[in-house]
């Protein structure tokens, strides 16, 4: 008797059986223990429109041990990486209980869209975003749900992103005029993006960052 | 932690009984860019737990390992996480078992004869009381729940009327699961948790196919297995959860952060400090369990403290909730963690032929 997979393969029926959570769960190369999850994006958020998928790794001991859950699909939010869908949630580490099955993590995934904790970021470049302004991170999570998670085009995106190419400037969630202003001094476009997404050149900050700081860390 | 060639050197407050925290604390101390340190900083020790629970060694899929020289620092808190939990995996000694055999309480009272002489003089006050032998647990946080799972087993297995003693717990417990639906668990979290807990009491009076009637040497091995073991640990933890929800009322005014001491919700408190794997056991914890499994445990608190006159003996505190009079089942606390107090001083667990 094989406990774990007993077990699995009873959450992976429980989240079929339920329309109502609109909680997918899919089988990665035949194994019940390497899985991909998927949800739609919460309403009234930036990722509304949005289908995220999520890789799900059964581990030996489970359910003993918690579940490793990343973001496949590519999220702005201060408790997941930008870079690797890594995910920063204690349910997923010292607060995980054998209670929890997939589709009540998954559905924790989901709410935590719903109301970042910058205080313990996963993306602290991201959490910053967050923390300086609300409306400039909430633009450049809408358009990361568009780009990457099949979002709907909103109107009123600053650099209207044709299709198929994506904008750099709002995918780093900065001003065209920021990055055109120090372009202008001969610095190469990509290196001003990384510099200013990096120094957090957004909202109040603008005022508090002086343009010979900017100039000095585009020439390290 | 019962093997007498390497005594740990015990007890320390919040003393997890060898789990080896160094990495933990290089990696806590880290500097999270300017932003606090994140809330799982402080708890190696469950960390640790959720590694002992897992038993065997987890292989990363592709994408979850680092391969470069990387720093420290650029790394976000889930990915150390998970290396630090790596390193804990790494050192925890793997034959530390679950529950140890039965050892004479010289084995303890050695590891304090250099040391604190108020704790030999508590032991010696132990010994003179009837209190011979000691079963250790391994400290991972679930050894409340472990102790007395076993203890509970045991004693009905020990009992002048094992029929009897059965049939009483098996009907104590039948009205669990109803239980813990009615608190919304759902029945396929818990269903094999019981199953395992309710089969291994049935197996001291009938054997189940395949196997004898539960033995010393069965009992012993089934909660040294770290599937079953922590399916009974784990369906203990929601019975207590199930009970502090039920009678919020009750519970309320006792439910506070084991860390930080703010009062706490119930559900809040249930799901962070009784349901999660590796938390340990409080008063509050211990009132619950011991009311829904309805028995008697008296825990002999070892800590060291004589009294004003210079007197020196036990404290128990003692959670009475037998519907009949009957012995209780006795735990000795030492700062951090639980172990088991027994008459005898030694048990045979040879291997018995199916």
């Amino acid at each position: 008797m094989d406990a774990r997979l007993r077990r699995v393969n009873k959450e992976i029926l429980d989240c079929k059986n339920d329309r109502a959570s609109n909680i997918q769960v899919d089988l990665i190369d035949n194994s019940p223990f390497h899985l991909k999850g998927s949800f739609n994006g919460p309403e009234g958020t930036p990722y509304e429109g949005g289908h995220f998928e999520v890789d799900i790794v059964i581990p030996d001991s489970y359910p003993f041990q918690p579940v490793k859950m990343k973001f496949i699909t590519k999220v702005y939010h201060p408790n997941i990486s930008s870079a690797s869908g890594a995910i920063c949630l204690d349910i997923l580490k010292d607060a995980w209980s054998p209670v929890l099955t997939l589709k009540s993590t998954l559905i924790s995934l989901q709410s935590l869209l719903c109301s970042p904790e910058p205080n313990d970021p996963q993306d602290a470049e991201v959490a910053k975003h967050y923390m300086t302004s609300r409306s400039s991170f909430e633009e450049t999570a809408r358009y990361w749900t568009m780009i990457y998670a099949g979002g709907p085009g909103k109107e009123g995106l600053k650099s209207g992103a044709k299709s198929g190419s994506k904008d750099e400037v709002a995918m780093a969630g900065l001003e065209k005029a920021h990055v055109d202003q120090f372009e202008a001094l001969g610095f190469d476009r990509s290196k001003v993006i990384d510099v200013l997404r990096r120094m957090n050149y957004r909202g109040a900050n603008v005022a508090k960052i002086n343009d010979d700081r900017v100039v000095e860390e585009l020439l390290k | 932690m019962s093997d007498p060639n390497n005594p740990p050197s015990e007890p320390v407050p919040g003393d997890l009984s060898g789990e080896p925290p160094k990495l933990a604390k290089t990696l806590k101390d880290l500097p999270e860019d300017d932003t606090e340190p994140p809330a799982w900083a402080t708890t190696d020790q469950a960390a640790a737990a959720a590694e002992i629970a897992q038993g065997g060694a987890f292989e990363p899929p592709p994408g979850w390992t680092i391969t470069e020289p990387t720093e420290l620092s650029t790394l976000g808190p889930s990915t150390l996480f998970n290396m630090n939990e790596a390193t804990i995996e790494d050192t925890i000694p793997k034959d530390r078992p679950l529950i140890a055999p039965l050892a004479p309480m010289a084995v303890l009272r050695a590891e304090y004869e250099n040391g604190n002489t108020i704790f030999v003089k508590q032991i010696d006050w132990l010994v003179d009381k009837g209190y011979k032998g000691v079963r250790r647990t391994r400290g991972d946080g679930d050894c409340f729940y472990r102790s007395l799972a076993f203890a509970y087993v045991e004693r009905i297995m020990h009992s002048d009327d094992p029929e009897l003693n059965v049939m009483r717990a098996i009907s104590t417990l039948e009205t669990t699961p109803a239980m813990l639906s009615s608190v919304g668990f759902q029945e396929l979290v818990f269903e094999d948790f019981f199953d395992i807990f309710k089969n291994l009491i049935m197996r001291i009076v009938q054997p189940e196919p395949g196997k004898s009637r539960l033995t010393a040497r069965a009992l012993f091995d089934t909660f040294n297995n770290p599937e079953e073991s922590n399916s009974i640990v784990m369906y203990l933890r929601l019975l207590t959860s199930a009970q502090i929800r039920l009678d919020p009322e009750e519970y309320a005014p006792f439910l506070f952060h084991p860390e930080i001491g703010e009062p706490m919700e119930t559900v809040t408190f249930c799901e962070n400090f009784v349901e999660a794997v590796g938390k340990e056991a409080d008063h509050v914890q211990m009132t619950a369990l011991t009311r829904a499994l309805r028995v008697n445990v008296n825990v002999a608190y070892l800590d060291g403290h004589a009294h004003k006159d210079g007197e020196i003996d036990v404290d128990f505190v003692q959670f009475e909730n037998a519907p009949e009079p009957e012995d209780p089942i006795t735990l000795l606390y030492r700062p951090g963690h639980y172990d088991i107090l027994d008459n005898r001083d030694q048990e045979s667990l040879t291997l018995e032929p199916l």
